[in-house]
């Protein structure tokens, strides 16, 4: 007893419960963190799952656009189109082209565009 | 003696506490050991799942990219009637108008049905009955809405908890859907033959949805997965995703456009004619793509009739039919006969008048001719005359041309169904035969194998394979597969080739047999063909086979035209009835492909503008019709 009192064991001893605290925060933060950890992952969970059905629809919506899109382009719809609103629109036909013969390379030729063209042939 | 109560009590209260351990452990040695594997696979059962991800099916394109097949997810909707109970009639007044099925067939189905009994003889129910294929997403999503928001007659305010788990089950659990897919065809018949069907499994059954359809088919993906309670997907604890390869797009060598003119003239000719049936191929000679091939009657892949008339109307005549092909044929005998050197385009013939005994047999001419050149034999089409031919060229050489222009055997066009016509053997050949083969008796081919045999001759002599897949590409299209033209042989020489042409731009002159065919900015080279159909084993004089098959500019042919008409009323001659088909299919396929014309009067540049702008260099312009 004479011994504990020299000592002062009755006095606060703040390393082992500085340990003691610790131990606690690790081991509580360690818990805390395991379920903040386990919770995250559910949530990117439950946002991927979310995103992964965004997109499915996206892409539906997408395909269905191409789709209409497609079936708008189709020669049958145009036709259709051209005839019932009357527009009158055609392949030319061939009287209505006129072709063009293409002249031989002139050097000395002062006209621009002919200089361009023998230029051209010349590349 | 408090002592000796007390240490009872305890000795009975640890003995109690050791007891409910023990039974807590051997509960727990049973659980966690002893049905471990049994209690594992329940478990799993309940949480785990695997999910099969179909792929999607591949695309049709033409050779422009444009989408002629294509397929969308979609929902088969099927019941539990296990979890409809007695609210069978009830579900089936909710579902009917939704699904647009009956309601007494609907109710029908809903009912709870045993399909078995099981080992220990209790019944085994049908939980998976499938109420309506191909149901729309979007329309799945209306209909889960309407039942989640319905009380199927149960008087909600007043409900137990077993009725308010059942009411939960019939609203969200009894109707319930499966992937599947819907093959959309856009252009509804356009290239229909070309392109085939589905059956209700989604494989191919015709066309090429059936000869590509492991290629459109794709892979099949898979997800490990568990499930919480609740049914939602755990994705932290997914274990395997691979994911589906969706299926290769398939780019024709078809042009939807010049598809679009072909039936729409088919159409004008079927009105005109009235024919049984009406096929055009429209072929580019230099490298064998099929431009667009045509069958009148046809169908909608999107909605296949049941009926023998739809089945008769689903049949590409283009490669399955087979019939004498009448004097499309002479083009054999008499590049036969050229390239051997044994007659010349300027050889005279003696017509007979039209009248010619052969074999104790009179061949006839539909006119009565006299003396004419080889040229002129091609230009009247004188059966005579190239009977005479066919003589002089001799059996095993006409033979050997006929199999070397392809007949008798099938083109291999990527098409199911395609047959190789019949040619009899040379053994087989009676002494009639060398005055009948020539004009396009006892042979039978296909529209395909007569327009290649006369491509052939368009492309110098050489034979080419019909393409009709320019390549396999995927989702992002990067190619995959890419197919090039095929040469087969060379039947002919290309001078023979020339022979040919120059015999064959006469047909379209006025003295021809097809001076309807003859376009007004290009040369054009062809033949006609009328040929008898057999009823009752005899020669007909009254059904007809009428065709004609032409190629322009004919010294630079672009395109190959082959028009067949079975049975053709208000004119049965080729030149009469197919030839002014191949003429408007030529003159708007010609202002599509910006043909360069070869029988133009051309305006020379310096008169046309006069310092006018660079960009018209070597190009055609339109301008307004006078």
């Amino acid at each position: 007893m004479a011994r504990n009192r020299k000592y002062q064991s009755a006095a606060i001893r703040f390393g082992p419960a500085l340990k003691a605290i610790l131990l606690c925060l690790f081991i509580g933060g360690s818990g805390i963190g395991y379920v903040w950890q386990k919770n995250q992952i559910d949530e990117l969970g439950k946002q991927i799952k979310k995103r992964e059905v965004r997109l499915s629809d996206l892409q539906r919506q997408n395909k269905s656009g191409r789709d209409k899109l497609a079936e708008l382009g189709s020669p049958k719809w145009l036709d259709y189109q051209v005839r019932e609103l009357r527009l009158g629109l055609g392949l030319p036909q061939q009287s209505q082209i006129r072709t063009l013969i293409e002249p031989p390379a002139a050097p000395e030729s002062t006209n621009a565009t002919e200089r361009l063209y023998a230029e051209r042939q010349a590349r | 003696m408090v002592k000796t109560l007390q240490f009872q009590r305890v000795l009975m209260l640890v003995l109690l506490l050791v007891a409910a351990f023990v039974g807590l452990g051997y509960r727990l040695v049973d659980l966690q050991v002893l049905r471990h594997e049994q209690l594992l696979v329940k478990a799993q059962e309940n949480t785990q799942r695997t999910l099969l991800v179909s792929p999607r099916r591949g695309d049709i394109l033409d050779a422009r990219g444009n989408l002629l097949a294509t397929s969308i997810f979609v929902k088969t909707v099927c019941a539990d009637p296990s979890l409809i109970g007695d609210r069978h009639a009830e579900m089936a007044r909710v579902l009917a108008p939704l699904l647009k099925v009956g309601e007494s067939r609907l109710t029908e189905r809903l009912k709870l049905r045993t399909i078995r009994l099981d080992a220990g003889g209790e019944p085994v129910f049908d939980k998976h009955v499938v109420l309506k294929h191909k149901v729309k997403v979007e329309e799945w999503k209306q209909i889960q809405q309407i039942l989640t928001s319905q009380t199927f007659g149960l008087a909600t305010g007043k409900l137990t908890g077993a009725e308010k788990y059942f009411l939960g089950n019939l609203q969200q659990k009894a109707i319930f859907t499966e992937e599947d897919q819907l093959r959309l065809y856009p252009n509804q018949a356009l290239a229909a033959h070309v392109l085939g069907y589905l059956d209700k499994t989604g494989h191919g059954v015709d066309g090429i949805e059936k000869t590509l359809d492991a290629e459109l088919d794709g892979a099949r993906g898979w997800r490990q997965m568990e499930n919480d309670k609740r049914g939602r997907e755990l994705v932290a604890l997914r274990q395997q995703d691979v994911e589906a390869r969706d299926g290769l797009n398939v780019v024709l060598t078809i042009d939807s456009v010049l598809q679009h003119i072909v039936e729409s003239e088919l159409v004008a000719a079927m009105e005109k004619h009235t024919p049984i049936s009406i096929s055009a191929i429209v072929v580019r000679p230099r490298t064998g793509e099929i431009l667009a091939m045509a069958t009148l009657p046809t169908f909608d892949p999107n909605n296949l009739g049941d009926g023998d008339k739809e089945a008769k109307a689903r049949r590409n005549r283009v490669i399955s039919d087979f019939a004498e092909p009448g004097s499309t044929f002479k083009i054999v005998v008499v590049s036969g006969a050229l390239n051997e050197h044994i007659v010349k385009l300027t050889d005279s013939f003696d017509c007979e008048r039209g009248r010619f005994e052969f074999a104790g047999k009179v061949l006839h001419d539909h006119e009565s001719y006299g003396v004419l050149s080889v040229e002129n034999i091609i230009t009247k089409s004188s059966n005579i005359g190239a009977a005479k031919i066919g003589i002089k060229l001799g059996e095993p050489q006409l033979y050997r041309y006929i199999c070397d222009f392809g007949f008798g055997v099938r083109t291999g066009i990527p098409l199911g169904g395609e047959i190789g016509g019949w040619v009899h053997d040379l053994t087989n050949w009676t002494k009639l035969s060398i005055s009948r083969i020539p004009m396009g008796h006892e042979v039978t081919v296909t529209p395909l194998q007569m327009a290649m045999a006369m491509c052939a001759i368009a492309n110098n002599g050489w034979l080419m394979r019909p393409m009709l897949v320019d390549r396999l590409e995927d989702s992002d299209h990067q190619i995959a597969v890419k197919y090039s033209p095929q040469r087969v042989r060379q039947v002919i020489s290309e001078a023979t080739a020339r022979q040919m042409v120059t015999a064959l731009k006469t047909v379209v002159s006025p003295d021809g047999t097809a001076a309807k065919a003859a376009l007004e900015h290009y040369t054009v080279a062809g033949k006609t063909g009328t040929a008898q159909k057999i009823v009752n084993g005899a020669y007909s004089n009254e059904k007809y086979f009428s065709s004609f098959i032409g190629f322009f500019p004919a010294d630079d042919p672009e395109l190959c035209i082959s028009v067949v008409m079975d049975e053709p009323k208000h004119g049965y001659y080729g030149g009469q009835a197919a030839a002014p088909v191949f003429k408007q299919i030529a003159e708007r396929a010609a202002g599509y492909l910006n043909i360069r014309p070869d029988s133009l009067e051309e305006t020379p540049l310096s008169e046309t503008i006069a310092g006018g702008s660079p960009s018209l260099f070597g190009k055609t312009v339109a301008v307004p019709s006078p």
